[in-house]
């Protein structure tokens, strides 16, 4: 069910906790969304596709709504590649938060495990939540 | 036999070449479960989010291609476990942009488990602008490396 702006509050950036835990997400990884991953990708051997998953920012979007944001920095770690069949389990939180040149940004960090215990990835994302600031920039 | 691996501060690693289309945009958005228009998948989206006269990929395929690159140079079977890569977005990456990712390698350091090896790795697309830049590393265990003299 689509998620709406009634069950979100809107993000205030002062009042944000570094720390602040968000909501636990599982899901289940398929071959198709395996598949599909690596198509987009062009690498048939491309072993996360957790990265497409956005499974740091979307626990974030359960909680917050805000104006969009665009992705400034993202680091990921590998441990072991996602088995397809599996559920994985994925533990989010307010990483840090920052002000740079007038724009505010938040990290949101991300650990997924799979549904054996096996530590899968590490996503930690920059967000600058102006969006149009960048947009100006980007024409 | 072992697999032997050497690296000194100073190599390059070969670059990797990715054509972007809406087509792999839509299929890496379609294979993460997003399902409506957004910024990456929807000429109006983007313009009414960003103000961009274009869609834009998401700086997680500018990832996922770094990843490859130092997959394809470090292993699968040393990367997969025991590698990172850390991008900053400078730049949009676009449909009909055809984007080369490059890296070197700048220090190896000893770690518990192996030797660090850590490369600066950079995007730049068919006009010569970077449109990311950063850093990756893996961790290659010792047995892996060239006997110590």
């Amino acid at each position: 069910m689509a998620q709406t702006h009634k069950d979100t509050k809107l993000l205030d950036w002062e009042a944000l906790e570094i720390g602040e835990k968000l909501p636990t997400l599982s899901y289940v990884l398929t071959q198709e969304m395996v598949d599909e991953f690596r198509k987009g990708v062009m690498d048939p051997e491309a072993a996360f596709p957790t990265i497409s998953q956005k499974v740091d920012v979307r626990p974030y979007h359960l909680v917050y709504h805000d104006d969009g944001s665009v992705n400034a920095r993202c680091a990921f770690h590998c441990f072991n590649p996602p088995i397809p069949g599996k559920r994985i389990t994925v533990q989010a939180w307010i990483a840090d938060k920052y002000a740079r040149r007038g724009k505010n940004y938040i990290v949101t960090q991300a650990v997924s495990v799979d549904e054996d215990g096996r530590l899968l990835d590490r996503v930690i994302t920059h967000e600058l939540k102006q969006p149009s600031e960048v947009g100006k920039k980007w024409q | 036999m072992a697999i032997v691996r050497s690296y000194k501060v100073g190599d390059t690693i070969p670059p990797l070449t990715k054509n972007m289309t809406q087509e792999a945009i839509n299929a890496f958005e379609k294979s993460g479960g997003a399902t409506g228009p957004s910024q990456f998948t929807d000429l109006e989206t983007a313009r009414s989010t960003l103000g961009t006269q274009s869609t834009v990929a998401s700086g997680r395929m500018s990832l996922t291609f770094a990843i490859e690159l130092l997959r394809r140079y470090f292993g699968a079977d040393v990367y997969n476990s025991r590698g990172m890569v850390d991008l900053r977005f400078l730049r949009p990456v676009r449909p009909g942009d055809s984007v080369t990712f490059t890296g070197k390698i700048t220090g190896i350091t000893k770690e518990a488990d192996g030797s660090r090896v850590a490369v600066e790795v950079s995007a730049t697309n068919q006009k010569g602008d970077v449109t990311a830049a950063g850093s990756g590393a893996c961790v290659v265990p010792s047995g892996y490396m060239p006997p110590e003299e």
